[in-house]
């Protein structure tokens, strides 16, 4: 092969790319668009303004990275509900078996992807925290 | 035997088997709802088809039909899955299959079998039921939309516990298991309907959403209660216990657990438990380090004979002898003792004399074996609950005899074609005396009973006791008595049983000497369903004996050594978990010792009355913490393991004892392991075990008799003045000692002391249930809630002693009957 046969192929692609539109998103100014099965922060899901999670416990069986805290306790009408709530976002690796397990459809997982913070302790994630907004 | 074919294999079974238990023997697996081996076949939910080939291959119930020679069975062809799909398919029409919110999930057999057999989809449709949920009670939630009318509730509380709080009621569709009036459950709690539920009905409402079936670990252990020895299953989760699980296949009681088994755990994981050692500066008990308490109290007990101790029987055997051993040869004393002194003399010198053995003659498994139990007090129910239920059994299920002699009537006299007589308080030696007297001059002893050293002192010391001269005192007939006679003699195997205990003063050495009599007359003892079995009441009542952790020769005995300390005698006490300001007779007396003493030193969970009264407070562990063995009042051996860790700062009585005997310059004790080699070696019967040995199941200390008449001294008659009744003490069915009040369960259902009393007493004084009323005897008075009931007779006033808010001490000083006067 002529040896001055690579550098025009490497050029011609150089050049080639100089035109074409930039890959490179300029985050944060710019957004990803997240696809709508992207498995981001979990949510629980809010119906009649209760947490629809009946502390079934099932997700923290499932999880794998076992992130998941549940403890139930019985309100006033003698029924279920979840007085804890926590996910370990440290430790979830978002495989969103949780989701899968959920008999109630209590819990789902969101595009919220920016999860960074300062502290350990706020990679915990409560039922507060965790409760769709209105 | 006979021969049979299951599935094509070729299989032997017992001629009395069903075809359910010939395949269960054989290792073939038959899916069952509605039945459950303690109890008698049913045939209510048909999941258990088989096919029989000689009944044209029809699909009949194996868990209710007998199994015949040369059988041809088939249990799972397609047509038997399809059938036992449509079975599940019609529980689950009306079901509510609410297994997210249900708390037998994991555990659900109605669950495990729709899994098993893929019911995925149902093939009808219908309402679901819409009953309403019974949350009358703190213990057991009823909710009957999930019931899958086994029956099993019903049955084992009538067959077993012989309750009787629940049955069918309603025809059809409509059927559903309810209690009396269709109100709300109101019965004794022992939660046998929850553990034989198979599905989500019946709940333990203690354990309520605490956890679910399969996050909780499960660990072997033993009842810290009473002396019945119960095996239990704790479920654990990060390190607490939060209930107790039921294991059909543990112990001899199959499972079977009473109130304070079942729903008292709750004190193991108690907030309320000592954490780190207290010692008292400035007048005020504040926490301190292991190393400044033990170095105190190692200083204090250098003194010597001016040293006495007190010690729990819910210490494990090794700690008993560890305790022993620090006591004799590291101190150098001989004042220590258990159980008020008292509770345990029916062993110590009544079996001890008679049997020539410081334990029972028989074992609670002869109870199903016997013809005739003749039990003293019914008391031995309440006391004993489990061992309630097998006399409950034998005499429901096998047609045994039951003759009680007892001051009060209760639920064992409610049993069919139990004879109960009633005599006057305090009158049990007299009557067993008398009996004695009967079998003598009537010519129903056996006719070796005259070889059997001390009978002619005997003969002549009941020469006093005629029926008639008894009857008179102790208000039954003198026919009653030689009924009674006349019965047990002629009964092929009979067993006697009373029970023993800290409330039982007068179930004493005399009581045990008179009862054993009877059975040597007879020649009714060591032979299977005969003997005397003495309920003893704590879980290790039997190893402290056995240990010897009782009054030595030239020692002082518990309540000698309360004297003792009044007296300045004895200047350091050690009490390992006793709380004698509740549980001693004669709260002055017990304050005016504490008073005196110069340096109490108490080891417990909590921080009781008695330990906030001492200088010193060293925290312990609870069973659940650590390992030993126990020994049941019929001398079963018990290993068990502890089910969680303990928490740092706590130590065992075992290591706090060892640490002890090295600082008072002793060798360093044995592992506990070790040390019960070295008890095995030398306690009589031990021979042979180890913790490894008893590691799978608890084995039995024989006991050796050597029969030897001894004249029990009767006490004399209670006769009460006018306007005052017989306060007679004792155990209530929800408690057990002092340590039951740190159990939920017991306390939600008996939270406080009470006086029982007649209704003739109670419409002659104008006493409601309910009334606060004052019980007044000799040595103080208190107030206590009245509860009028039909049992008591009149003139008779029942009290237990479990309370420390309430403590029955306060009037009452140790005497088995105690004159008292009672007004609103
Ligand atoms: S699976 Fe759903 S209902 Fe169950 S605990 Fe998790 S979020 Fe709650
Ligand atoms: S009883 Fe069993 S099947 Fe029914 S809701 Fe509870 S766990 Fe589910
Ligand atoms: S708790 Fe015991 S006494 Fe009460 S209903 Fe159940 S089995 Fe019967
Ligand atoms: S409550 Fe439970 S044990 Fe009783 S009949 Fe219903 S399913 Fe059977
Ligand atoms: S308290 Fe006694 S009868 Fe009740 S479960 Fe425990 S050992 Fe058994
Ligand atoms: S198990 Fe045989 S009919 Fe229910």
């Amino acid at each position: 092969m002529n040896p001055i046969t690579p550098i025009i192929n490497g050029m011609k692609i150089t050049l080639k790319h100089m035109f074409m539109k930039p890959v490179t998103l300029q985050y944060p100014t710019e957004r990803p668009k997240v696809a709508i099965r992207f498995r981001g922060l979990h949510a629980l899901n809010v119906s009649h303004d209760k947490a629809k999670c009946v502390a079934c416990y099932l997700c923290p069986t499932v999880c794998p990275a076992k992130c998941i805290t549940v403890e139930a306790a019985e309100d006033a009408n003698h029924d279920k509900y979840a007085t804890v709530y926590e996910i370990d976002m440290l430790r979830c690796i978002f495989c969103g078996y949780c989701v899968e397990a959920c008999p109630v459809d209590a819990v789902k997982m969101t595009e919220e992807f920016e999860l960074a913070n300062y502290n350990r302790k706020d990679f915990i994630y409560s039922k507060e925290r965790l409760l769709v907004k209105k | 035997m006979v021969n049979l074919t299951i599935d094509d294999k070729q299989v032997t079974a017992p001629k009395s088997a069903t075809i359910y238990e010939a395949a269960t023997l054989n290792g073939v697996k038959i899916p069952i709802l509605c039945h459950d081996k303690k109890l008698l076949p049913f045939g209510a939910c048909r999941m258990c088809l088989v096919e029989v080939e000689q009944m044209k291959g029809r699909q009949i119930p194996a868990c209710t039909t007998p199994v015949t020679e040369g059988m041809i069975i088939r249990t799972s062809t397609p047509d038997i899955v399809k059938a036992r799909k449509m079975v599940l398919e019609l529980l689950l029409l009306n079901h509510p299959l609410d297994c997210p919110v249900c708390d037998k999930s994991g555990d659900c057999d109605l669950q495990n079998l729709t899994y098993e057999y893929q019911v995925n989809s149902n093939r009808f449709t219908d309402a679901k039921f819409n009953h309403e949920i019974d949350y009358n009670n703190p213990l057991i939630e009823r909710d009957m939309n999930r019931c899958v009318l086994c029956g099993k509730c019903a049955r084992i509380c009538d067959e077993i516990v012989s309750f009787g709080a629940l049955t069918f009621i309603d025809r059809g569709i409509e059927t559903k298991i309810g209690c009396e009036f269709e109100e709300g459950l109101n019965c004794e709690f022992c939660g046998s309907c929850i553990s034989v539920c198979p599905v989500g009905s019946l709940l333990a409402r203690p354990f309520k959403h605490k956890a679910r079936f399969w996050a909780l670990t499960k660990h072997k252990s033993v009842c810290g209660y009473c002396g019945t020895g119960c095996n239990l299953t704790l479920g654990v989760k990060d390190n607490k216990v939060l209930t107790t699980i039921y294991d059909e296949n543990q112990g001899f009681h199959k499972g079977q657990l009473c109130v304070r088994g079942r729903f008292g755990y709750q004190f193991i994981s108690s907030e309320k438990r000592l954490t780190t050692p207290l010692v008292r500066k400035n007048g005020r008990l504040v926490e301190s380090t292991w190393d400044e308490a033990l170095e105190l109290v190692a200083g204090r007990l250098k003194g010597g004979s001016n040293v006495a101790a007190l010690a729990t029987p819910r210490l494990t055997n090794e700690e008993l002898a560890l305790f022993k051993k620090l006591l004799v040869e590291n101190v150098g004393t001989k004042n220590f003792d258990h159980a008020a002194g008292y509770a345990h003399a029916a062993l110590t010198e009544g079996f001890a004399r008679s049997f020539g053995a410081a334990a029972s003659s028989a074992s609670i498994l002869d109870i199903q074996k016997s013809d005739l139990l003749l039990v003293i007090k019914t008391d031995s129910y309440e006391t004993h609950p489990v061992v309630g239920f097998e006399i409950n059994m034998a005499v429901k299920n096998r047609g045994a005899k039951l003759s009680i002699l007892s001051d009060k009537r209760g639920k064992l006299s409610k049993l069919p074609q139990a004879q109960t007589l009633l005599h006057r308080p305090g009158s049990e030696v007299a009557i067993l005396n008398a009996i004695a007297r009967v079998l003598i001059v009537d010519k129903l002893a056996s006719a070796t009973a005259v070889t059997i050293a001390g009978y002619a002192e005997l003969v002549k010391a009941l020469s006093g006791f005629t029926a008639e001269t008894v009857a008179t005192q102790v208000g039954i007939s003198a026919a009653d008595i030689k009924k009674l006679a006349s019965d047990y003699a002629a009964a092929e195997k009979a067993l006697i049983i009373f029970p023993a205990g800290q409330a039982y003063s007068g179930h004493n050495a005399d009581l045990a000497t008179a009862a054993a009599n009877l059975a040597l007359l007879t020649g009714k003892y060591d032979k299977e369903g005969c003997g005397v079995l003495c309920l003893s009441e704590k879980n290790n009542s039997q190893g402290a004996v056995d240990m010897g952790f009782i009054p030595q020769e030239g020692g002082l005995n518990a309540l000698q050594i309360l004297d003792a300390c009044a007296d300045g005698s004895v200047k350091t006490l050690f009490i390992a978990g006793e709380n004698p300001l509740t549980s001693y007779p004669s709260l002055a007396k017990v304050k005016a010792a504490f008073e005196a003493l110069e340096f109490l030193v108490v080891s417990e969970l909590f921080l009781t009355e008695t330990a906030a009264k001492a200088d010193v407070v060293l925290p312990v562990c609870s069973f659940a913490e650590k390992d030993g063995t126990f020994t049941s009042t019929d001398r079963r051996v018990q290993y068990f393991k502890s089910a969680i860790r303990k928490s740092v700062h706590i130590k065992t009585d075992y290591e706090i004892f060892s640490n002890l005997v090295t600082r008072l310059g002793g060798a360093v004790p044995p592992t506990p392991a070790l040390l019960f080699n070295e008890i095995a070696a030398k306690t009589p019967g031990y021979q042979g075990m180890s913790h490894v040995s008893l590691r799978k199941e608890g084995a039995f200390a024989p006991v050796a008799t050597k029969p030897e008449f001894v004249a029990p001294q009767a006490a004399a008659p209670f006769t009460a003045e006018t306007g005052k009744l017989a306060l007679v003490t004792g155990s209530a069915l929800y408690h057990n000692g002092t340590l039951s009040e740190h159990g939920e369960g017991p306390m939600h259902v008996c939270p406080e002391n009470y006086v029982e009393l007649s209704r003739a007493d109670a419409s002659l004084y104008k006493i409601a249930e309910g009334d606060l009323v004052t019980v007044a005897s000799a040595t103080g008075s208190m107030q206590l809630k009245a509860r009028v009931t039909p049992r008591m007779p009149a003139g008779v006033v029942f009290s237990p002693y479990h309370f420390s808010e309430a403590p029955i001490n306060t009037i009452w000083s140790g005497s088995p009957v105690t004159a008292v006067t009672v007004s609103k």
